[in-house]
């Protein structure tokens, strides 16, 4: 068994956060409320320390001046609490929707549209190997059909119809995978939490 | 109560309960389910193993939480493993807040296992030389169109408060032209990032380590060849750590691959369940609707 303290804590508010699949009871309240204080508390000293300090404050002590437009810049953002200037909190707004549809438009397009209409495109060449060109023609199916699933302009009937209920088939397929996923995820947190209480805890296994 | 309507109202007590027992089980008795090896995990294993010694740096944004820690910790240790006994030079660096103190302990647990049984100083893993922690910086999308200028610029010091314009292995890895491959190990959307601003601008190959929540909105970007290669929650853990004992790299698998005996367990309990649940559903929906027609006869014949 171990003697370090902080496992001790680690395992016992394991126990009282698993005591909420009994019934919700004042031990797991404890740890929920722990756990939400604590998270804070990391993020306010984490902010800080990694981030205001070394990137505005530090700098701003050594005389470098030029951080007094990101600071007032940043300060804007507090007007929304004072009305009669509230206006003024636009212009930090302003600056990042700027900077950011800016940067992030030609990106998307270049990283997500493009590459993606790119990865549906059937070529001869992916025919070389006969089961990657039957998964192309797949894809652009499974594409095209929940693609046409989501067209609301026109009733679906007759071809698109067809198209539309295939896509459904895409979509459950999809969702499935993504259940299936979803299950394994948690099941790991929860093997990780074993691990943790029969191994680190109690040594019972390696 | 009807037997249909016992199967499909299990208490959820009875269930966590099963859970349990069944994750627990292999953990004594060593039960070994084998594993198959997905293609994603395998491309990626190959894709490290390609990079020519001492060349190119890998570089490792280790993006996950202390609650993802199961899916993605072993992911690290594995990769840093590969690296390290490939003599591959590996640079970390994070994007999430809570990322940090889990990044620093991946590093220190491998290194220090490397370095126990190292016998020169060649053999050995040594900070500065053959790894780099940058730690964690603010303002992701500043940062990685920067890097791709100068590492050192927007990371002046690493983690540990060194300068990184001192740090050897940092005078050779200048931007991404000195990366071979970036892997993201994360429990957020990072990587898609990765592909925006690294992929997209500076051509970076990019390779992923994901919980297995996020694995299947990723698998488009194996398709167009945006990702490298990927790993898949636990059980893509579990899969490198097992090309690792193939391939030579390692002598024995790590926790992932031990915790997939449990993770298998509880799969086929689930299915059961899922199976059970719907008998009951479906033999309880008719046996109502047998009841609902008796109820209503009496009008019917009335009508007729």
């Amino acid at each position: 068994m171990n003697s370090d303290p902080w496992v001790w804590l680690g395992a016992l508010l394991t126990l009282m956060v698993f005591s909420f699949l009994y019934k919700d009871n004042p031990f797991y309240k404890f740890a929920e409320h722990l756990f939400v204080g604590v998270a804070n508390g990391y993020y306010i000293v984490f902010y800080w320390h990694q981030a205001l300090k070394p990137n505005l404050f530090d700098p701003l002590s050594k005389g470098e001046f030029l951080y007094l437009i990101p600071l007032f810049l940043g300060l804007l953002y507090f007007t929304k609490f004072i009305p009669k200037i509230s206006y003024l909190v636009r212009i930090p707004i302003g600056f990042m929707i700027g900077w950011g549809a800016g940067v992030s438009i030609p990106a998307n397009f270049q990283g997500f549209i493009f590459r993606q209409l790119e990865g549906t495109v059937i070529r001869p060449e992916g025919f070389a190997n006969i089961l990657e060109g039957l998964w192309a023609v797949l894809i652009l199916i499974g594409v095209i059909s929940t693609v046409l699933y989501f067209f609301f302009s026109r009733e679906h009937k007759g071809v698109l119809n067809f198209f539309s209920k295939t896509g459904i088939i895409f979509i459950m397929i999809g969702f499935g995978a993504s259940f299936g996923y979803t299950v394994m995820a948690r099941v790991s947190l929860l093997i990780g939490r074993i691990q943790f209480l029969f191994g680190t805890w109690l040594g019972l296994i390696m | 109560m009807r037997w249909s309507e016992v199967i499909s109202r299990v208490d959820r007590r009875v269930i966590y309960s099963l859970l349990t027992i069944f994750v627990i089980l292999p953990f004594f008795y060593r039960i070994k389910i084998p594993q198959n090896i997905m293609p994603q995990t395998e491309k990626l294993f190959k894709f490290i193993d390609s990079i020519p010694s001492c060349n190119k740096a890998v570089l490792l944004s280790i993006d996950y939480t202390p609650q993802t820690m199961p899916e993605c910790h072993p992911m690290a240790i594995a990769l840093l493993k590969h690296c390290f006994k490939r003599k591959i030079p590996v640079l970390g660096l994070s994007f999430d807040p809570q990322a940090p103190g889990l990044a620093v302990e991946a590093f220190g647990s491998v290194v220090n296992e490397f370095n126990s049984t190292a016998k020169d100083n060649a053999d050995s893993v040594i900070y500065g030389r053959d790894y780099v922690y940058l730690g964690w910086k603010s303002g992701r999308v500043a940062t990685l169109i920067e890097m791709g200028e100068k590492i050192i610029g927007v990371f002046p010091e690493d983690y540990f408060g060194n300068r990184t314009d001192t740090l050897p292995l940092l005078t050779r890895v200048v931007n991404y032209k000195n990366i071979a491959i970036a892997i993201i190990l994360a429990a957020g959307d990072y990587p898609q990032e990765w592909i925006l601003y690294a992929q997209t601008r500076y051509g970076v190959k990019i390779g992923a380590g994901l919980t297995a929540v996020m694995a299947p909105k990723y698998y488009p970007f194996l398709q167009t060849g945006q990702f490298s290669g990927m790993m898949s929650g636990m059980k893509g853990a579990a899969e490198y750590e097992n090309l690792l004992v193939k391939y030579g790299y390692a002598q024995d698998t790590g926790k992932a691959e031990t915790a997939m005996n449990s993770q298998t367990l509880v799969h086929l309990l689930i299915i059961f369940l899922i199976i059970l649940g719907n008998i009951g559903y479906t033999f309880s929906r008719r046996k109502s609707a047998a009841e609902n027609n008796k109820s209503n006869n009496p009008r019917r014949s009335y009508e007729f």
